[in-house]
């Protein structure tokens, strides 16, 4: 797998920053498409899972980026890193409320561009080479191999941070784990400044867990971070 | 509606004698109790004196008959006694009332009756003829009539409860006019405050523009002349709001362009110095969009945490001013009404420059005390103190203090807070510590009305 080109999906209408940023990130070998308005993203996107990782520009004429992440994340659990303008907090949390990864602020430097698909990408493909391990508490099985989740053996559906992030609290039930910790653990990068990211994909697994009936099992510290307790009657608060 | 509760509100808040309200009131009440004054003045002269005269002289005639009457009566069978007669008229028992004085001679000139005449001057006697009941003519003299002084009867007669309503009515008119003067005035004065300061436009009422006088003139001018201003200061907004977001795209291929460069040629010293500029120009592009964001914010006021706003920002401190210790003392929370975006905006705008200038090894102190009506929030910093001259200068966009130029920022972080809290109708206060520093302060009212 390691000598094959991580094939990535550029979707931006702003055709002369698509090739620019294409021969930058092939020179930093990825094999890049582009696709400049959201339908054809879209139609691409269904056709064939054959993705490592999509680039989404959110302000695009026609369909926007979010109308292509709600149609896409339906049915296809590939990473999706948008691309937000930088005080669109509203976007980036909608955004990731639908489904994304993660967000970059535009205009970027291509270089931390690079550097972010390449940490989606590591943490996809996290596990499946290394130790497989299974993980189980609350009757949540994680199994880091196939990086799925069930609950009480009905699958429940995670997106790669999600399952990063349910799998870290998993390991350290009964920590407490700064949000800088978990930034950098889960999505491979540095906590931001108003980075919410975070706290967006705890509050989907939440949301998740809640739909397949486990309530209460990961808490907010306030100030601090997040823990998963180990026991449901620790919940205090 | 024009009722009096209104009216009396309306009194209440308008304190101050040189107002147009007390002016014109008292100038229009005045005016017309002096010209009910002088009526009044000029129709009981001449009613009353001719009034008094005429009691006078009945009075007199009355007083001389009765004398005459026992003078006639003691003179038919004894001799005239002057001494006996004044005797018999003055120690009656049943005689009442004042006595005018009097002198009454007999048709011969003979002084039959004297009642203190000897004080009245000749000038101001008067005289009359009278029949007595003996067809014998007698001479009556006595004093002129003088009627009492005219502001005596004036005030006797305003006494009463007719001249209190008089005097409510004239005060009611007067204040109604004044009010229907000062009314409109006022309303435009708050009418162009508001868009000062908060760049709303009011609609003015139809009632106002329909006056058809000159203060409908001068309220369709203001309103004309807001429009135009306002129309104006949208278009600038709306230009630097659409050059900056335009500027995004061509910045954002020169960073790209700049990428590529670096990455075939790694040791160029150019590109490094690029991408530091693209970086400060996103940053600049960013505060300006911000600052016409919130020009035009428009979303619907919500409950907003101050205590969750701050705590966040000092989250965000401590990731982007790592080295910079923060004295928060979290508390409950604390509700207000407002716009959580602008609000937290205007913190971190505050608590950064604090955080900026804050020495190494000193803390940044965040307090939230809560008041009657607002809640303040206060920064404080132990930076460089800044002259009170210059504290009004710093919220001016692209202002720099002094020769304080930081390298990262542009002189609008504390505009965009004033813009924000003046949104909620709050205000930034600075002030400078007795032990050096800057301190500023965030009051904010818990709703928005």
């Amino acid at each position: 797998m390691k000598n094959e080109k991580y094939k990535i999906l550029l979707v931006d209408d702003d055709i002369i920053l698509c090739a620019l940023l294409s021969e930058y990130l092939q020179e930093d070998s990825f094999d890049v498409e582009t696709l400049n308005n959201g339908e054809t993203a879209i139609n691409r996107l269904l056709e064939k899972d054959e993705f490592d990782t999509v680039i989404l520009d959110i302000m695009m004429p026609g369909l926007s980026g979010l109308d292509v992440l709600r149609n896409v994340r339906a049915k296809r659990q590939v990473p999706i890193l948008m691309l937000t303008g930088r005080g669109d907090d509203i976007d980036r949390i909608v955004g990731l409320e639908m489904g994304a990864d993660d967000y970059l602020a535009k205009p970027c430097n291509p270089r931390e561009l690079s550097a972010r698909i390449r940490a989606i990408i590591r943490r996809t493909q996290q596990g499946s080479t290394n130790n497989i391990v299974q993980a189980k508490l609350h009757g949540i099985t994680l199994d880091s191999g196939a990086r799925s989740a069930r609950v009480n053996d009905i699958p429940l559906p995670l997106t790669s941070a999600e399952f990063n992030a349910l799998s870290l609290l998993m390991e350290r039930a009964g920590q407490t784990i700064s949000k800088q910790d978990m930034t950098q653990e889960v999505l491979n990068r540095p906590l931001e400044a108003y980075d919410r990211a975070m706290d967006v994909h705890i509050s989907r697994i939440r949301q998740k867990l809640v739909a397949a009936g486990i309530d209460d099992v990961i808490k907010s510290v306030r100030g601090i971070g997040y823990q998963m307790l180990t026991a449901p009657q620790q919940v205090q608060d | 509606m024009l009722t009096l509760s209104s009216l009396s509100s309306y009194a209440r808040h308008t304190f101050g004698f040189k107002r147009l309200f007390w002016r014109i009131f008292i100038a229009f009440w005045l005016a017309s109790l002096l010209v009910m004054l002088a009526t009044g003045f000029i129709l009981i002269n001449n009613f009353s004196s001719d009034e008094y005269s005429k009691r006078y002289f009945n009075d007199l005639i009355n007083q001389a008959e009765r004398i005459i009457w026992h003078y006639e009566q003691t003179s038919a069978n004894t001799p005239f006694q002057p001494g006996r007669l004044k005797n018999r008229i003055e120690k009656k028992p049943n005689h009442k009332g004042h006595r005018l004085p009097i002198l009454i001679m007999d048709g011969h000139g003979k002084q039959i009756y004297h009642y203190r005449m000897s004080q009245v001057q000749p000038d101001d006697s008067v005289q009359r003829i009278l029949l007595g009941p003996s067809d014998r003519e007698y001479q009556i003299f006595s004093k002129k009539p003088q009627p009492p002084r005219i502001y005596k009867q004036v005030l006797y007669r305003f006494q009463t409860l007719q001249f209190g309503f008089i005097f409510l009515a004239s005060a009611l008119v007067s204040a109604l006019l004044s009010w229907s003067i000062v009314r409109p005035i006022n309303y435009l004065g708050a009418f162009s405050r508001r868009y000062a300061n908060q760049q709303e436009i009011a609609t003015l009422p139809k009632k106002l523009l329909a006056r058809g006088d000159e203060l409908a003139d001068l309220a369709a001018d203001i309103d004309f002349m807001v429009n135009k201003t306002h129309a104006a200061a949208s278009t600038q907004q709306q230009l630097l709001h659409d050059v900056s977001h335009e500027l995004r795209a061509p910045l954002a291929r020169l960073q790209a362009s700049a990428a590529l460069i670096e990455q075939k040629n790694p040791d160029n010293r150019h590109t490094k110095q690029i991408n530091n500029d693209c970086m400060r120009i996103d940053q600049l592009i960013q505060q300006i969009l911000n600052y016409s964001k919130l020009e035009h914010y428009n979303s619907s006021p919500q409950q907003c945490d101050l205590n969750a706003l701050c705590q966040q920002v000092v989250d965000n401190m401590a990731v982007s001013f790592p080295g910079t210790g923060i004295h928060f003392a979290s508390s409950d929370t604390v509700e207000i009404t407002g716009y959580p975006e602008p609000l937290l905006q205007a913190l971190d705008n505050i608590v950064g420059n604090a955080c900026k200038y804050s020495p190494a090894g000193q803390v940044v102190d965040i307090t939230i005390t809560e008041h009657e009506n607002t809640v303040k929030i206060a920064v404080r910093d132990h930076g460089p103190s800044v002259d009170e001259s210059e504290m009004s200068k710093l919220l001016q966009p692209f202002y720099r203090g002094g020769n304080q130029m930081h390298t990262s920022g542009f002189g609008l972080g504390l505009s965009i807070a004033l813009k924000a809290i003046n949104k909620h109708k709050g205000e930034l206060r600075m002030s400078k510590p007795a032990d050096g520093g800057l301190s500023v302060s965030v009051i904010l009212p818990y709703t928005l009305a």
